[in-house]
Parts: structure tokens; sequence; C-alpha cells
């Protein structure tokens, strides 16, 4: 039915060769032009920087130390419970964050690390109750205040109780937002204002960076 | 005496007011419920001021409350803080913003349990706007 015409075998071998040479430049000049996706606002650092060892205790009494730290991407935020504007929605940010990351599963989602620069008042108790409302999986931490800032002074973060009246006080802190790496090792930082899809677009490209 | 004289002024002009419209009037209230383990929560809203004359806002109660103080937050070179607000004014024909972020009410030691929070706002000795609002999750 069909007059086929038989190709010539060499003919043939060029014409397949040159399509896999195109194909395969195409794929070469891909990977070198385009580049990787970047954080929009992580600031990640040249290398990861070891944390000071510290000794505080989590929302259940236990001693938390930096080896604990160890074995998750972490999330980690310094407020206090009594603060009544950023620290509730950073945390609500966070939480969000992490929930829409699962659900896009992108997992491993990092834990959020909430450690309370107000000792005096935000006892184990108080911060279980607090963290309870926003991640049930989220970790409190705290501890006195010396052990504080040997964990504060090795990240930057900056704490100062400031009076409000005669009875209250405030705790002005940094507003930042540090991710730990899962052999507990400072590797980047949020800086504030923090915003959701910030975290949903910046945690998956940081965590796999070479 | 000076000072008296222009605080009965003002008390004698709101009261005044408020036989023909509100002289200060409140809206996009926003109470938020106290976080479990929290003693203090924040309070949002919009203050108009529909007067001629400034009103100066200088103490806030509520009977569900120990306390409301008037406060803003600021991040400030990366640094979270909180100042206390002695006194908000709300110039005549203009409106202050409590938002997220900025100027809030500050409630704290709530005193019993609740659905709705009412808010009174004081001008020196006068009682100038009441607020009733529902609270928020």
């Amino acid at each position: 039915m069909f007059n086929r015409e038989k190709m010539d075998p060499r003919k043939l071998f060029i014409a397949v060769s040159a399509l896999i040479a195109i194909l395969t430049g195409a794929w070469l000049s891909f990977q070198i032009f385009v580049p990787p996706p970047v954080p929009k606002t992580a600031t990640v650092l040249p290398s990861p920087a070891e944390l000071p060892e510290f000794m505080l205790f989590d929302q259940a009494g236990r001693p938390f130390q930096r080896d604990d730290l160890a074995g998750d991407w972490n999330l980690v935020f310094f407020g206090f419970t009594q603060c009544p504007d950023i620290c509730p929605l950073t945390l609500q940010v966070l939480s969000s964050a992490r929930q829409q990351l699962i659900a896009a599963g992108r997992a491993p989602a990092p834990r959020i690390v909430f450690v309370s620069v107000d000792p005096e008042r935000d006892t184990p108790e108080i911060i279980d109750q607090y963290l309870g409302h926003f991640d049930p999986d989220a970790v409190g931490i705290t501890g006195n205040v010396d052990e504080l800032r040997i964990l504060t002074g090795g990240l930057g973060i900056f704490f100062q109780k400031s009076a409000l009246s005669d009875e209250n006080y405030s705790v002005d802190h940094s507003a930042v937002v540090l991710l730990i790496d899962p052999q507990a090792r400072f590797h980047a930082v949020f800086s504030a204002p923090h915003a959701v899809e910030n975290f949903v677009h910046d945690l998956p490209i940081v965590m796999t960076m070479p | 005496m000076k000072r008296t004289i222009t605080a009965l002024t003002l008390v004698i002009s709101l009261a005044a007011c408020s036989i023909e419209s509100a002289p200060l009037v409140a809206s996009d209230v926003h109470i938020m419920r106290p976080i479990p383990g929290a003693s203090a929560t924040a309070g949002y809203l919009s203050l108009t001021n529909t007067t001629g004359q400034p009103i100066t806002i200088t103490r806030v109660a509520s009977p569900q409350f120990a306390s409301v103080e008037m406060h803003e937050s600021a991040i400030e070179d990366g640094i979270s803080r909180m100042y206390p607000l002695p006194q908000v004014t709300v110039l005549p024909g203009q409106s202050v913003d409590f938002r997220r972020g900025g100027k809030h009410l500050m409630l704290r030691n709530p005193v019993n349990e609740f659905e709705s929070v009412q808010l009174q706002f004081h001008a020196g000795v006068a009682l100038v706007l009441t607020v009733d609002a529902a609270v928020e999750d």
C-alpha cells in the first residue's frame, strides 16, 4: 500500500547522533544558565556556626541542652508569653508555615523552638499551655538568665527587661527567627517582619542547599 | 487652675457633643482571647474623633481585666520593643489606629471567664466612650 523508501543507515545514524547532541546541549545549557532557586528573605551563613553548650529546661521541666537540638531542623524564636503582639504573631506565622510545608509534602518541616527570655514569669507549665495553642509539637525552653545569656550570646540575640509601669515590665528582644540544622548548628536567619510565604518559600531551599 | 478649667471645658463640651453624636467612635474592634498560659492579651481598634477639638485618652478600663494599658510595639534595628503610652490624643476629625505591630491595648489578668469584653475610654475624669466587643480566637 505504501511505497516506503528505505533510509540509508548511515544517514539515520547521523540524524540520531545530531538529535542526541542537540538534546544534551539543551540540557547542559539549562543546568548552566538557569540559576538554582535562592531564598527570598533568609540569610544563610557561609558556614554553619557551632552553638555554645547551655543548660535550659523544656516545658515538661526536663533538661534541654545543645545536643537536644540535633537530629531535626529547628526554627528558634526568642520571646515571652506576656508579649501580647509580636510574639503570638510570630509563633502563628511559624505554625502556619510548618502546617503548609507538611500539607505540601515538603517534610521534614522544622520543629518550632520557643525560647522564653522571661524566666521570672514563664514557668514550664505556663510555656506548655501557651505553646499548645500554636503547635503541639513545639518545644518551649527557658532557664536561669545566666544560661539564657550563654545561648543568646552565642547567637547574637539581645534581650533586656524594660519597665512599663511600677508593677509591670516588658522584655525587649531580638525579633529574628533562627534556623538550626540537624547538627545543632546555626544555619540561617530570618529577619522581621515575618510572613508565612517567606518561610514556605525559603525553608525547602535552605534545607536542601549543598 | 488653667488645666482644671481646660479639663472641665472638655468634659462639658464632650457631654454636649454626646447629646447629638458620640464624640469618639470606635470601629474595627478586635479583642483577642487570652492564649492559655498567658495572662495578657491585646485589643485593637480605630478611634475617630467627631468633635472639633482634640480628645486625649488618659485611661482605659475593663470590667473583665484587672488592668488595661495603652502600649506601642515596634521593631527597631531588629529588636522587638514595647513602650507604655501614658495618653493618646485623637485630633479633631481624625482617627488613631491600634493595630498589630503598633499601638495596642494590653489587657492584663482576666478576672473571670467571658465571651465579650467592655472597654471604657476616659479623657481625664470624663468617660468618653464605652465599647462592647466579642472576643476572637
